[in-house]
């Protein structure tokens, strides 16, 4: 940083320059009386001036680390970089539709709804999709699953894993018509190997493995999403004091929306369903309470309209309200039977 | 503290499940009882759940290469009294069904079954620390990998008043259970089978009553609309929920089949299913089963 950016008087701002001292590190290292005699001004007005200095390169050094305070950034580049930043797609074309493309790198999406409606199956279908490599357009990464519930099974990761790989060769043969698709093929195997998946047994533990990630995942470079499924479960078990569940879940939702940021990697979050009541009357709504509910850049919730699963974009900053349906098939998410032969149609 | 994540490479690429202890049952459950998960029976009294528990109890002492895991199981019960008599006649027919592994030795499957009576659920939650030093001991024969409740509602649907207060209190005991339960799955991989009752549907289909749960739009046996008991809080506290239902329909003697029981040449012959509501692993399938002298066994449909 140069002396003369310096929040000093133009005649202090004048002497310093023509004195030699240009720049904030030459006057890092001079004292008070030397800088008076040879600015010649009054030992209180030089150390005004270095106190100036040293408030400026402090600065200085802070906007080196931090990007909040280099507010240089127009929002046309944020819209910009925005709109490259990957998605990941859910296998359900309907569902990416809605969701602009897929689940958002660098924000946190929260995912909710009743039991049996495919939180769990979204989450594992997201840990495979996440490694569709870049040829197949996706981000080829890695995936952290951290199961609470225990409801995560390897046989459907390795089903789903299987229908992922049929698809994106698929999509290869689809491309390149009657060339072999390049490269090693991917097998169901290779999918499992790169899912890290954390089994926790209570919030303690919980709380312990999120702290960890930033580590794990500097030294893991290539995880580009992170599964909590779901963060409910043990914070539902008898918490006595509501005061500590909320701070320790902002604490836990901060975090998390740091690593996103960071690591510029999706975090997904499933949620439970609980009635609330309000007005008089019981309602539907995602667990964790109010405050909980600002923690999630996105909400989505997962419900039944008949025999068709729905999902509803309840908060984000950029998309519609809108929703759409999608199926849990033995192969994994898709789009709606009755919708796919619609599609295909056309 | 090193957290390391686990390599789903190490594990075999299946849970392991333990045999019902008829094929056709086992494909409805893509293998069997699953371990390291909460399996939930639910339904109304006579539907076969307790049998169905006592079958599965049995089978898990089956050797593993008879789709068995050689282990022992801890059963819990909370209705009274125990079916000591079906209980009896069940292991009877195990040993002849299986009398060539069992041949000629002196073998009491009842021997490997541990009862335990629980009167409330504070008490549930008390013994839960027994059972761990109970599995870290070891002292039985065979391993334990199979915790029985029979039944949880039972449990549940006396002591606590219908307040928002106390309903609050009983879901936080929910999930305090659940978590203790999955814990010691995780810890010992064994499995865990609970129980629960119906309770009929009231009121209007839309609205906070009539949230769906699961595969079925609407859980029906014997004619009546029902619902699992414990409401949501309880439904997000197991891994698998199975339901089992039952019709009883009037049909003439000729094409009478079973339960023959006036003499007004009317028959009346039960059908019974089994049906998925959710469960990570599996797809919305039901099967028909019937309870026989010998067990419960599914029903090939022709």
């Amino acid at each position: 940083m140069e002396v003369s950016r310096l929040p000093i008087s133009a005649s202090q701002r004048g002497k310093l320059i023509s004195a030699g001292y240009t720049t904030l590190s030459s006057l890092s290292s001079v004292s008070s009386s030397d800088l008076a005699r040879d600015l010649q001004i009054s030992d209180d007005e030089a150390l005004e001036i270095l106190k100036v200095a040293s408030h400026g390169s402090r600065l200085e050094r802070m906007n080196k680390n931090s990007v909040i305070v280099n507010g240089a950034r127009n929002a046309w580049d944020m819209l910009h970089e925005e709109e490259l930043l990957p998605h990941i797609t859910t296998s359900c074309a309907d569902l990416d539709n809605i969701l602009g493309g897929g689940i958002k790198c660098k924000e946190v999406t929260e995912i909710g709804g009743v039991p049996g409606i495919g939180k769990t199956q979204l989450g594992i279908q997201l840990a495979v999709n996440v490694q569709i490599p870049p040829d197949c357009g996706g981000l080829g990464g890695k995936a952290i699953y951290i199961d609470t519930e225990g409801s995560f099974m390897v046989e459907r990761v390795v089903q789903i894993a299987g229908a992922c790989v049929e698809d994106m060769s698929e999509y290869n043969r689809f491309l390149q018509k009657d060339f072999q698709p390049s490269g090693i093929k991917i097998q169901p195997k290779d999918i499992l190997e790169k899912i890290y998946y954390f089994r926790v047994c209570s919030y303690t533990e919980q709380i312990a493995v999120i702290n960890y990630l930033e580590k794990f995942i500097s030294e893991h470079k290539d995880v580009k999403i992170v599964i909590v499924d779901s963060v409910t479960f043990h914070f539902r078990q008898d918490f006595d004091d509501m005061a500590l569940r909320t701070r320790l879940l902002s604490g836990m939702a901060l975090k998390l929306m740091k690593l996103a940021k960071n690591f510029s990697l999706a975090v997904v979050l499933l949620n439970q369903v609980t009635t609330k009541y309000t007005e008089g009357s019981f309602q539907l709504s995602l667990a964790l309470g109010d405050s909980w509910s600002h923690s999630c850049t996105n909400r989505v919730i997962l419900y039944w309209n008949g025999d068709e699963r729905f999902a509803y974009i309840d908060k984000s900053p950029s998309l519609r309200s809108t929703s759409a349906p999608y199926s849990v098939t033995s192969r994994g998410i898709r789009n709606c039977a009755t919708n796919y032969k619609r599609v295909k149609l056309m | 503290m090193a957290i390391t994540p686990e390599n789903l490479l190490n594990g075999p690429l299946s849970t392991q499940k333990c045999t019902l202890g008829c094929p056709i049952l086992d494909r409805s459950l893509g293998g069997g009882v699953p371990c390291n998960s909460i399996t939930e029976i639910v339904a109304e009294s006579g539907s076969g759940k307790t049998q169905l528990c006592l079958q599965i109890a049995l089978h898990f002492q089956l050797p593993v290469s008879h789709g068995g895991l050689a282990a022992s199981s801890l059963y819990l019960h909370t209705e009274f009294p125990f079916p000591f008599r079906r209980l009896h006649q069940l292991s009877h027919s195990f040993c002849s069904l299986y009398n060539r592994l069992y041949n000629g030795v002196n073998y009491n499957p009842c021997d490997h079954l541990y009862v335990h009576s629980i009167h409330t659920a504070d008490q549930l939650l008390d013994i839960m620390s027994k059972i761990e030093s109970f599995l870290v001991n070891r002292n039985t024969q065979l391993p334990v990998k199979l915790i029985v409740i029979d039944s949880i509602a039972a449990l549940f649907r006396s002591e606590f008043d219908n307040t928002p207060r106390e309903l609050k209190r009983r879901s936080a005991l929910f999930f305090k259970i659940s978590g203790k339960l999955k814990a010691l799955a995780k810890r010992f991989s064994l499995a865990v089978v609970v129980t629960n009752q119906v309770v009929d549907f009231m009121g209007p289909s839309e609205g906070i009553n009539g949230v769906r749960v699961g595969n079925l739009g609407a859980l029906y046996s014997s004619g009546r609309r029902v619902c699992a008991a414990l409401g949501l809080a309880w439904a997000n506290c197991v891994n698998s929920r199975l339901f089992l239902s039952r019709e009883e329909e009037i049909v003439r003697e000729d094409d009478a089949l079973v339960d023959c029981s006036d003499g007004h040449n009317l028959c009346r012959r039960t059908t019974r299913f089994l049906h998925v509501i959710f469960a990570p692993h599996l797809p919305d399938t039901s099967c028909e089963f019937e309870i026989t002298r010998d067990g419960v066994f599914g029903v090939e449909r022709r």
